[in-house]
């Protein structure tokens, strides 16, 4: 009996009692690095690829469940900054909290594009310390994935061997498929496209791509009809070859834009599938849509 | 010491060029010390009864918070409240506490002075609702919002769903308008709150909570007394509720739905609370109690648009002499707003009350209001 209670009250008091790391990813691609450097960890992720991750409600569900976790992986670059902090501060976990191992921020361990120096809310939502959404470079995921494989040895070191064996062994494989992916996208060289947000902007970056207008008139704002007559205006010229948004934005500004000059909309998953978390899987079809709608005749 | 720092051309060369380097060190930081200020304000037709704003042209509530973490193991925030009141600007401490973040077990404490965790709204900011006035219910019995000074502990259980457990301890003065009285403990409150989601669209929170008033019957300070006893053309000066009783029983359910979770595009909030305020005055016996309710949804229908309504009512007992009179107010809103971006809202309303007894000051009124944020911008709770 007495063992009993003893056990219950551990329990309550949370202890992570040589169980299975607890992990609270913020967003899927940062689970997905999990499952593959920890796959016994149990995982929570609290958006997916229909969810836009600037605009998540801090909801009793999340709360509960960054009170468990032993680490939180966020992307961090205030990214999450409307929802995280107050989650940290309803959680009342001191795991979790800042400066603490348990949590551990993507966009502090690379350099990011578009840092600022100045940022004022004229200019929208832009973000000082740069664009968060690297996850779409797969050679930031790769320092990323290195980086998250210290963190977790460092909290569970009793495995951290182990931890940079399985990060060793997924790397050689994600730096040969880099390199087919470029190899493929060749094609798509210093092509012009045009996009919803900077959502994107890694991925452009990284295929040599030019984004050559926002369906967006500031960062974070929805398109507006004046917007998107200058962009009908100004962009035909750089002749882009397609209209890119995220599944989450809402498609009619898109389709008005497409059907006025004629180019195709792809609608693609700006992280990978919640229930697969299958990075390769997911720049394979971000690359294979991007391919199709440049190479018109390839298309099946 | 002063020719040391003299300008040489080259120290100022090296001063410049250190600009940018401190400047890019800075910029991830900038979450050290939040400032945040929100403007408030509008026009509104006529005066509704029991309501916070003023007939014509007027300026709400202006509010300057800073707040951040003190260090590891605390954060604080301070709140002053400047508002207009009878042609005079009045300054108020809304909220100025310190709180834990790293006490084990799911344990929080937070001591100074704070909003009550009593019901769904109040232990949010106004300038985050859905309307330009508070539901009757907050405006009869908790004085719109009701911030006290005291001392909170909440307890988060370690439940797969969300389970929060917390009490309070408060100085009850601000809830009632006492100024001198020898309780140390002027209101008690516990709370519990559940909640959590339905598959990836629904998501749903149910509080219980009640307070204890110590202090009924006191004699509230001179200034306040008018307030606490007239409840006709009142403009929610006095934090004091309009309506007092010994006990304080609230429910609270809030149900939110977005297609698919994605509910930056579109979403359905709904909401509505029910609270009883019994025992009126120290001869009143248990059973005779104030009650009020109200029903609110509110719909996204995109990123910048959004419509909501409210149904409210409330009933009172008034004391004559050895007996009370019944009063009762309904009250009907209409509003849409346009949120040009996260950070300003521009909402139009239309308020509607009907006297049922006792409320001769019940009126209709149209609202066109603002509600922005400057600097930081404290994350909104569910």
């Amino acid at each position: 009996m007495r063992s009993k209670l003893a056990a219950l009250l551990l329990g309550l008091a949370g202890l992570p009692a040589c169980a299975a790391l607890n992990v609270f990813a913020c967003e899927p691609e940062w689970a997905a690095l999990v499952r593959i450097l920890a796959p016994d960890a149990k995982l929570f992720i609290a958006t997916h690829a229909g969810q836009d991750p600037h605009h998540i409600e801090a909801r009793p569900a999340l709360i509960s469940q960054l009170r468990q976790a032993d680490l939180a992986i966020c992307t961090g670059a205030s990214l999450e900054a409307g929802w995280l902090p107050l989650l940290q501060q309803k959680a009342a976990n001191p795991r979790v909290q800042a400066g603490q191992p348990g949590l551990f921020f993507a966009a502090e361990q690379v350099e990011l594009l578009d840092a600022h120096q100045h940022v004022d809310r004229s200019m929208g939502d832009v973000h000082a310390e740069g664009n968060p959404h690297l996850h779409l470079d797969p050679r930031r995921m790769l320092r990323v994935a290195q980086a998250l494989s210290t963190r977790l040895g460092q909290l569970d070191p009793a495995q951290a061997g182990v931890y940079q064996q399985r990060f060793g062994s997924w790397a050689e494989a994600w730096r040969r498929q880099v390199l087919r992916w470029e190899e493929r996208a060749s094609a798509l060289e210093d092509r012009a496209l045009i996009a919803q947000h900077s959502s994107f902007a890694y991925l452009w970056h990284w295929l040599n791509l030019r984004q050559v207008a926002d369906l967006e008139p500031k960062p974070g704002l929805p398109p507006s009809v004046v917007h998107l007559r200058k962009v009908l205006q100004s962009a035909q010229q750089a002749q882009p070859f397609v209209i890119v948004q995220t599944s989450y934005q809402d498609p009619q500004p898109a389709r008005w834009l497409a059907g006025q000059i004629k180019l195709p909309v792809l609608s693609l998953p700006a992280t990978v599938d919640s229930q697969r978390l299958d990075l390769n899987a997911w720049y394979e079809g971000l690359l294979t849509a991007l391919l199709n709608a440049a190479t018109p005749a390839g298309r099946s | 010491m002063i020719t040391k720092f003299a300008l040489t051309p080259l120290s100022l060369a090296f001063a410049l060029s250190l600009l940018p380097a401190q400047a890019n060190e800075a910029a991830p930081s900038s979450a050290a010390l939040e400032l945040g200020l929100t403007l408030d304000g509008g026009f509104s037709s006529r005066d509704l009864a029991l309501g916070s704003r003023e007939r014509g042209f007027s300026v709400g509530h202006t509010e300057l918070s800073l707040g951040g973490a003190i260090d590891p193991a605390f954060s604080g925030r301070a709140t002053a409240v400047l508002h207009q009141h009878e042609g005079a600007t009045e300054l108020e401490l809304e909220e100025a506490y310190v709180e834990t973040q790293t006490l084990p077990a799911g344990l929080q404490v937070r001591a100074g002075r704070f909003l009550s965790q009593i019901g769904y709204l109040n232990p949010q900011h106004v300038h985050t609702d859905d309307f330009s006035e508070r539901p009757l219910l907050y405006r009869a019995f908790l004085g719109s919002h009701y911030f006290d000074d005291g001392l909170r502990v909440n307890w988060l259980l370690p439940t797969p769903f969300y389970w929060q457990l917390g009490a309070e301890a408060l100085s009850g003065k601000t809830l009632t308008g006492v100024s001198e009285t020898r309780q140390r403990v002027g209101a008690y409150t516990v709370s519990s709150k559940l909640g959590g989601d339905i598959g990836t669209a629904h998501s749903w929170q149910f509080g219980l909570s009640y307070l204890r008033n110590q202090l009924l019957g006191e004699a509230p300070a001179e200034e306040e007394e008018e307030h606490v006893h007239s409840h006709e053309d009142e403009h929610g000066h006095s934090h004091a509720g309009s309506y007092q009783g010994r006990h304080l029983y609230l429910a609270d359910a809030v149900w939110k739905w977005a297609p698919g979770g994605n509910n930056r595009e579109r979403q359905l909030r709904l909401s509505a609370e029910y609270a009883r305020l019994a025992q009126p005055s120290l001869a009143a016996s248990k059973d005779d109690a104030h009650q009020a309710w109200y029903l609110a949804a509110a719909l996204r229908l995109n990123p910048q648009w959004e419509v909501a309504a409210r149904l409210d009512e409330l009933k009172v007992l008034e004391a004559h002499d050895d007996h009370f009179h019944k009063g009762r107010l309904q009250e009907r809103s209409l509003a849409l707003a346009y949120k040009p971006s996260h950070f300003s809202t521009v909402r139009l309303q239309f308020s509607q009350q009907r006297d049922r007894g006792g409320f001769a000051a019940a009126s209709n009124a149209v609202s066109l209001n603002y509600t922005m944020s400057l600097g930081a911008h404290g994350a909104h709770a569910f």
